[in-house]
């Protein structure tokens, strides 16, 4: 594979000591570069990560928020040469096997930015928790609104973006409200946005760290604070 | 001038002398810290105005409309420091991320 089409995988962790060990070895199967950007963790992430010796380790010496460290990471896979890039996140939930399906219609050049989305198989579908099916219409709606975009799903961490999707995106949302200025961002630059099928796995730890129910008011204020003061 | 007078007048020479010795801040923000302080002066020893400005604009005491330009005010002010607040955590964000690229550890090369 030569560099102008390497994959890289970038997994943004925050205190991800109990999953990375695990999200890791099975993304290590993908054969594809794997970038961690470790959000500043104050577990025992660090020390995980030594010892992969095949991933690109980064740190933030501070907290910063998911949306930054996604941000990290594509800068730095941009500056590597990265074809295309996947975003992933640590904490377990997404399959390292839907990767390749969101890779394809990038491959095929069908789209520029390829959404995980939970909503399109029946089976995937009835994995959703009630309370959490309710919210993700909601930011559904929320996400139509800003971007134009009207998609089966929000807020999904699996994403592939093509070489000049991740050009066009830069993250000023630091914590979780970057998964709609994405939305705002790809719709801006008039790139092809499709999604395709990726399950969510609502493991117990997953949904201990996940967003609780309630974030969803904060990013919402956070979105609209940020559109206000640019 | 009443005793009050007195107190308000020092409190406002007092925050407006802390402002121009500590702060520094660009020409535009001097002179409308310089321009308010003027005239929260001015209203302090000329109660007369505020009530007739008031009178004017259909508020009627002049101590309401004080406080009405106020509430506005602070919250003005509030927008202003968060955007300030936003524009420092984006530098911050940048600087951080230059520095977590600039020490990015590669994948060690496996040795055969």
């Amino acid at each position: 594979m030569n560099q102008d089409s390497a994959v890289f995988i970038v997994v943004p962790a925050f205190n991800e000591a109990a999953s990375i060990g695990a999200t890791l070895n099975q993304l290590s199967t993908t054969g594809h570069q794997i970038v961690v950007v470790d959000d500043g963790s104050t577990d025992a992430t660090p020390s995980i990560l030594s010892r992969f010796t095949q991933i690109h380790r980064l740190r933030h010496p501070i907290n910063l928020g998911q949306g930054a460290a996604l941000q990290t990471g594509m800068t730095y896979a941009l500056e590597q040469g990265a074809g295309y890039i996947v975003h992933f996140d640590a904490d377990g939930q997404h399959r390292a096997a839907d990767i390749e399906r969101l890779l394809e219609p990038l491959f095929a050049d069908e789209a520029d930015a390829v959404l995980g989305s939970r909503f399109l198989v029946a089976e995937h579908r009835q994995r959703v928790p009630p309370m959490r099916r309710c919210v993700l219409q909601a930011a559904r709606v929320v996400n139509y609104l800003l971007s134009g975009l009207w998609l089966t799903d929000a807020h999904n961490g699996l994403r592939a973006l093509a070489r000049r999707a991740a050009e066009a995106v830069h993250f000023q949302e630091n914590g979780y409200g970057h998964a709609t200025e994405i939305l705002i961002q790809l719709a801006r630059a008039k790139l092809r946005v499709v999604e395709r099928p990726a399950c969510i796995l609502y493991t117990d730890y997953a949904r201990a760290k996940g967003q609780s129910t309630f974030n969803a008011v904060h990013i919402l204020l956070d979105l609209c604070l940020g559109r206000l003061l640019r | 001038m009443t005793p009050i007078q007195y107190l308000l007048i020092g409190a406002i020479g007092f925050s407006a002398a802390l402002y121009f010795a500590r702060l520094r801040s660009r020409k535009r923000d001097r002179l409308v810290v310089l321009f308010v302080s003027v005239l929260a002066c001015a209203c302090v020893l000329m109660p007369d105005w505020t009530t007739r400005a008031a009178q004017i604009v259909g508020v009627g005491r002049g101590a309401d409309l004080t406080l009405y330009v106020s509430i506005i005010a602070l919250g003005l002010m509030n927008l202003v420091l968060l955007s300030r607040i936003r524009e420092i955590r984006l530098q911050l964000t940048e600087l951080a991320r230059r520095h977590a690229i600039d020490q990015a550890g590669p994948p060690q090369r496996q040795m055969r």
